[in-house]
């Protein structure tokens, strides 16, 4: 079986293209190298499978490239690509994200009618359900985002559902609920709290720290895949989250531990667009996909500050 | 290493999306239409129409 990973070199998609070769998939990778952050972060990211026989990789942008004959010869496409960031995606940046999101996306589900593949698994977001105080969040809510990046989360959701319904391209979205994990990207929280932390300065913290996420290792969210390329229904939508709620002073906590000692706070202003909780209903998943998340946050943290000293030393 | 046959197949020209050919050097692509040459780096070829070469001829 023949795998398109789009974004290969990022945070989630290098991830999962290192899982598909070791289950056996050859893997075509896509990446654009897209300044949101530095290069060298990215090329380290597919260092590794670079060696293998297995994989091939392209720098392209998916706006640009020939897909009908890049997916020739495809099973399977995921498509993890995305501008990413939620409080940049405001103003004049808003092409970069409808460019890069919807209509990047729209462009790969058209290549698909030309040449068919078996799955089309899509990584959408939970930005898509916005500021609701209707916890946990649930696949049947009515999505309301808060920022632009959510919209085009959910444009480009709503493009695979509308494909799957016209041309019968099996796409499935899966809402990933805050990875994080090794390779997270630098501009996430858990990433710049523990290069503070290692640095010995002050936690920046938006707002109370009162905020919850459900956080998702990116193992976790590498198995939803590989499920949902097994079992997932086309046109489906499925929440990926970690089985836990928690507070962004809670995970400070574990950081804490895990660093050995407390750690001074800064808090600053909530950001426009960032939502104050969220927590993943995920009975379909489960009960469709067979998903469960295995990765506990206080072992999943560990994973991320043992990468990160690493790369601190 | 250079790049495989299997990839060069499914690679085309990302402006006009026709037909590309390994350089001689084998360490670019190249498209006869657009008169352009997109760099292989590292292996990696270089598939983007604002990194590409012109040719003179």
């Amino acid at each position: 079986m023949k795998a398109l990973v789009t974004g290969v070199a990022g945070f989630v998609g290098s991830h999962l293209c290192e899982y598909l070769i070791k289950n056996g998939l050859r893997v075509v990778g896509i990446d654009n190298f897209m300044d949101y952050y530095h290069r060298s972060i990215k090329e380290a990211n597919i260092t590794g499978m670079r060696k293998d026989q297995n994989f091939e990789f392209v720098e392209a942008s998916l706006l640009e490239v020939d897909l009908p004959g890049l997916l020739d010869g495809i099973d399977v496409v995921f498509h993890q690509s995305a501008q990413a960031g939620v409080r940049a995606s405001w103003g004049q940046n808003f092409k970069i994200y409808s460019d890069n999101n919807i209509l990047a996306t729209q462009m790969l589900l058209e290549a698909c009618r030309e040449s068919p593949v078996k799955k089309f698994v899509y990584a959408s977001s939970s930005s898509v359900y916005g500021d609701t105080k209707d916890l946990p969040m649930r696949e049947s809510s009515l999505p309301c985002p808060v920022s632009p990046y959510g919209v085009s989360k959910l444009a480009a959701e709503h493009l695979c559902f509308l494909y799957y319904k016209n041309f019968g391209i099996p796409a499935v979205s899966l809402r990933y609920f805050t990875v994080y994990g090794p390779r997270q990207r630098p501009d996430m929280a858990f990433h710049r709290f523990f290069k503070w932390a290692l640095e010995d300065k002050p936690l920046k913290v938006y707002g109370d720290g009162e905020q919850s996420r459900d956080f998702t290792h990116v193992d976790d969210i590498v198995e939803a895949n590989w499920l949902a390329l097994e079992k997932a229904l086309p046109g489906e939508v499925f929440n990926i989250g970690g089985g836990s709620r928690v507070t962004l002073n809670e995970v400070i906590e574990i950081i804490e531990k895990i660093a050995g000692r407390e750690l001074k706070r800064e808090h600053q202003a909530m950001q426009k667009g960032d939502v104050r909780h969220t927590m993943a209903d995920m009975t379909k998943a489960k009960e469709k996909l067979g998903y469960k998340p295995k990765v506990s946050i206080q072992d999943g943290l560990k994973t991320e500050y043992e990468w990160i000293r690493d790369l601190v030393e | 290493m250079a790049i495989s046959q299997e990839l060069l197949d499914i690679l085309a020209c990302p402006k006009c999306k026709g037909d590309i050919c390994l350089n001689e050097k084998k360490d670019g692509l190249i498209c006869d239409k657009c008169k352009l040459l997109y760099e292989i780096k590292d292996d990696i070829p270089i598939m983007l129409i604002d990194e590409a070469k012109p040719i003179e001829k």
